[in-house]
């Protein structure tokens, strides 16, 4: 167990767990910041997805040992009261069923939009396949980007 | 307090002003009695203050499918009410609130069931609210009209707020027959009104069962005995205690459950002080084993329930003389068998429940589609009465039937209890795929018997099921008319825990079924989709008089019709036609969850670049489902089952070695991304009808439609899912 400082969201934070915690746990359990989600720990669903340094990463496979000096934004983050383009246009389109992996696809789609504005349907494949959804909102999610990319860009 | 004994609505003045409605679910006799005694404690149905606001208490458990706002629209409607003034609250379970049906969330049945009642509330309200506005303009109530919180006195213009009105009309006498709006007049319902989640979800606010803090609360994960009914000889926890955080370690008992037949897993419980130390030390445990059953492996269970097909000599439901017609000589006998194997529910948000066992009472916070269950198995585990027991229902990141079980709150009772702690058992998706409640495993032996004329005069089916405990209901019945019919329905002990899956039985026969019509349609040179129109323009009668019988009728009649139209429909928007071209391949399959009827037309393309030689293009649906109370909403639905049904179809099943499940996460059990989705255009039948259920009705039909679509594009019949590559091998040389 060691002490290790963190900065999240713009707060700095300090929590005492083992180096190879991973930064998933430190949100849920020690921040208690629970709009991170647990899917699978091994990175195959994506539903932990948060920007590290403002990449999409998914945060059940980075330990914390390794975050010095890093960046961390949440879903809690990503804006102020939830005007963020992205989770604009996920609220205009209506994706969310049970919502679970819903955090996870906005992030990896806000990092996606801030590295390429307008992305093709292809680009929206490729960024977007590492994020599951059981419920099959997959349809609302390729709509919702679009229509994110459109207010962007306006 | 009023109290109107034939509709058990009650109404009263809100604490602080205002007006609020109590309710009685229908079933719940011990209730009805209670209210009719004064004895029912208020519950809050629905509540309006003298602000206007407008607090609705959604009783049914919000899975994903939509009802958290299908429900309020309905009352919104009746009530007349602002969308915008209406705000939810979760009703904790309360059996004194809902008797045990309406206290369960599933079948696709919440709209259906709960259509009338919600109706008969907020039109009760809406005529208490108008008749408080006449009283204080002194006009006959029958001349003022309800809209956006307003009752309105078309006369003079005036208008009273229903906050304004709300104390007023608490004091009325509750109507006894408050009249219903038509469907024109509705103003909501139809209305592609937007998901009341969506905006908690998208902050990451939404309050998910495994987001429950509790003070105090300590995290448990627990190592599961690998093979079922396997048992717990014993452990060395040196290592796992070493791990930081780790608080103490306990085994678990295999616990029999208050529901027969149902069992929690025996296991090994890490409890620290968060779920990672849990997890990590959960690894380092040594467990001895006992696998009592010595784990039986797929391929054997596999050769169980053919033999057990095959043995099969009574039959459970006859008509006519199928065997003298399949004896003749001069008939041919037709025959095919299906496999639907295990799948997994790979819920987005693993299993998990917090329980706070404090000795003379028990708190647990759980997403449940059965409050009831959930209750049952606490008073089994703790022997409280129900009065001491607080369940909190949460919001379920997916549930499909899993969340019908009470396992986790069973485990987190336990812990609770051996610990005097709050405890959160979170699972592992290792533990989630590993040790799920599987869709049963399904094999269906279909014959026909077919005369020189090239006449379809028998049909024969023998479905076997595995099954341990409640995991649905069977389903055999046919919608198509055949002159002799013999159907034998058997079930097979499952060598793994077996559950409710998103449309249960439906989803198990339908891909046989629909599979045999598409064989039969082509041997006979017909076209599958007249084929089926017409096995189904036939008189409907009543084969004896017992209850049975009934049953089978009322079936027939029912759907009969939705059936027709469906396929009316498909055939006047030109939406199947087989394909003329190798390599692609079009086919349909209908069916029906409780009174939907659905049917997919799907396409798809040979392509030896993907995964599974295969991709769908497109799949274009019919559905008769009554009024559709939310298009946007219901659209969802559909789509949605259709994508569960295609990672079954592709991805589906489970791999069983020694009584082990072999898959344990996404890697192992593929899931369909967001790359691999077809195209959709759903075509919903316009119907003033009440609305039927649309959470599972999309999916049975699509994987019968694809295989068929693959027989199209290929000539080569698969029989079972998940379609592997090589099954489509004979194609692809030959091209």
């Amino acid at each position: 167990m060691a002490s290790f400082q963190l900065l999240v969201n713009g707060q700095q934070h300090s929590v005492d767990v083992d180096a190879d915690t991973p930064l998933l746990w430190v949100l849920r359990d020690e921040l208690k910041l629970h709009g991170t989600k647990y899917g699978c720990g091994i990175a195959q669903c994506g539903a932990c997805t948060v920007h590290i340094d403002g990449l999409p990463i998914r945060a059940c496979c980075f330990p914390i040992g390794k975050l010095a000096g890093k960046n961390v934004t949440t879903i809690e983050g990503l804006s102020e009261v939830g005007d963020h383009p992205v989770q604009l246009a996920w609220q205009e389109i209506d994706v969310p069923q049970c919502g679970y992996c819903q955090t996870g696809q906005i992030m990896t789609a806000a990092a996606l939009l801030d590295r390429n504005p307008s992305p093709s349907d292809e680009d929206i494949s490729r960024a977007m396949k590492g994020n599951l959804c059981r419920c099959g909102t997959y349809p609302r999610i390729k709509k919702a980007i679009n229509e994110a990319a459109k207010t962007r860009m306006s | 307090m009023k109290t109107n004994r034939r509709n058990f609505i009650k109404v009263s003045a809100l604490a602080g002003g205002g007006f609020m409605m109590a309710i009685a679910m229908p079933g719940s006799a011990a209730l009805s009695r209670m209210l009719n005694n004064g004895q029912a404690e208020l519950n809050n149905f629905l509540t309006i203050d003298t602000a206007g606001n407008i607090v609705f208490k959604l009783t049914k458990h919000e899975m994903g499918q939509g009802s958290g706002t299908g429900l309020p629209m309905i009352l919104a409607d009746e009530l007349g009410a602002d969308w915008s003034k209406i705000s939810l609250v979760r009703s904790a379970y309360d059996p004194k609130f809902t008797s045990r049906e309406m206290g369960t969330t599933g079948g696709s049945s919440t709209i259906d069931k709960m259509w009338d009642v919600l109706r008969t509330a907020g039109a009760t309200a809406r005529e208490m609210l108008k008749q408080a506005a006449a009283s204080r303009w002194q006009v006959d109530v029958g001349t003022l009209q309800v809209a956006n919180s307003e009752v309105i006195n078309p006369e003079s213009d005036e208008r009273l707020s229903f906050g304004a009105l709300a104390a007023d009309a608490a004091s009325l006498t509750v109507p006894e027959n408050p009249p219903l709006k038509k469907s024109e007049e509705f103003v909501y319902i139809g209305q592609s009104v937007k998901n009341l989640i969506t905006k908690d979800v998208i902050t990451g606010k939404a309050n998910y069962g495994i987001n429950v803090e509790v003070e105090g609360m300590v995290y448990a994960s627990i190592e599961k005995c690998p093979v079922y009914k396997g048992t717990l000889v014993d452990f060395d926890d040196t290592e796992a205690r070493k791990v930081s955080g780790v608080l103490d370690i306990i085994p678990v008992p295999q616990m029999m459950g208050a529901v027969e037949g149902h069992f929690v897993q025996t296991g090994v419980a890490v409890i620290a002080k968060s779920t990672w130390s849990a997890i990590k030390a959960r690894k380092k445990l040594r467990i001895n084993w006992d696998y009592e059953t010595k784990g039986v492996s797929l391929p054997e269970l596999e050769t169980r329930l053919t033999q057990k097909a095959e043995e099969t000599e009574e039959a459970i439901f006859e008509r006519g003389d199928y065997e003298a017609l399949k004896s003749a000589d001069e008939n041919e006998v037709f025959t095919a068998a299906y496999d639907n194997p295990y799948q997994a529910h790979a819920l987005m948000e693993p299993i998990n429940a917090t329980a706070h066992y404090k000795g003379d009472s028990c708190e647990v916070w759980v997403g449940t589609q059965s409050g009831e269950r959930v209750s049952r198995e606490i008073i089994k585990l703790t022997e409280l009465s129900i009065e001491k027991i607080t369940i909190n229902v949460c919001n379920s990141g997916g549930s499909f039937g899993r969340r019908f079980y009470a396992d986790s709150t069973m485990e987190a009772v336990f812990l609770s209890k051996e610990l005097n702690l709050p405890v959160k058992v979170t699972w592992t998706r290792e533990d989630e795929i590993s040790h799920d409640y599987f869709h049963p495993y399904q094999k269906s032996i279909f014959e026909a018997v077919i005369t020189p004329e090239k006449k379809v005069v028998g049909w024969h089916s023998s479905i076997t099921r595995t099954e341990n405990y409640h995991s649905g209901s069977q389903q055999w019945e046919i919608p198509y008319y055949f002159p002799n019919v013999r159907t034998f329905f058997e079930f097979e002990p499952s060598i793994v825990h077996t559950g409710a899956w998103r449309s249960v039985a439906e989803h198990s026969s339908s891909l046989g079924r629909e599979s045999f019509m598409d064989e039969l349609a082509i041997k006979l040179e017909r076209d599958p989709l007249e084929f089926r129109m017409s096995l189904l323009d036939h008189e409907i009668t009543r084969i004896g008089t017992d209850s049975f019988a009934d049953t089978v009728y009322n079936y027939e009649t029912l759907l009969n019709g939705r059936y027709k139209e469906v396929l009316e429909t498909i055939k006047s928007k030109g939406w199947y036609t087989r394909s003329s071209t190798p390599g692609k391949g079009v086919g349909m399959a209908i069916e029906n969850f409780g009174r939907t009827v659905c049917a997919h037309i799907a396409e798809v393309t040979i392509d030896a670049s993907t995964y599974n030689g295969f991709k769908v293009d497109r799949i274009r649906s019919v559905v008769h489902c009554g009024t559709v109370v939310n298009p946007h909403l219901g659209l969802g639905q559909i789509e949605g089952s259709i994508i569960l049904a295609l990672s079954a179809l592709q991805y589906g099943g489970v791999e069983i070695d020694g009584g082990r499940v072999t898959r344990s996460n996404f890697h192992d059990n593929r899931l369909v991304r967001i790359d691999e989705v077809p195209e959709f255009d759903v075509h919903f039948i316009p119907s003033d009808e009440p609305p039927n259920g649309l959470g599972e009705p999309g999916t049975p039909p699509l994987a019968p439609a694809v295989l068929n679509a693959l027989y199209d594009a290929t000539g080569v019949r698969v029989r079972k899912i998940p379609v592997l590559k090589e099954d489509l091998n004979t194609f692809q040389t030959t091209v």
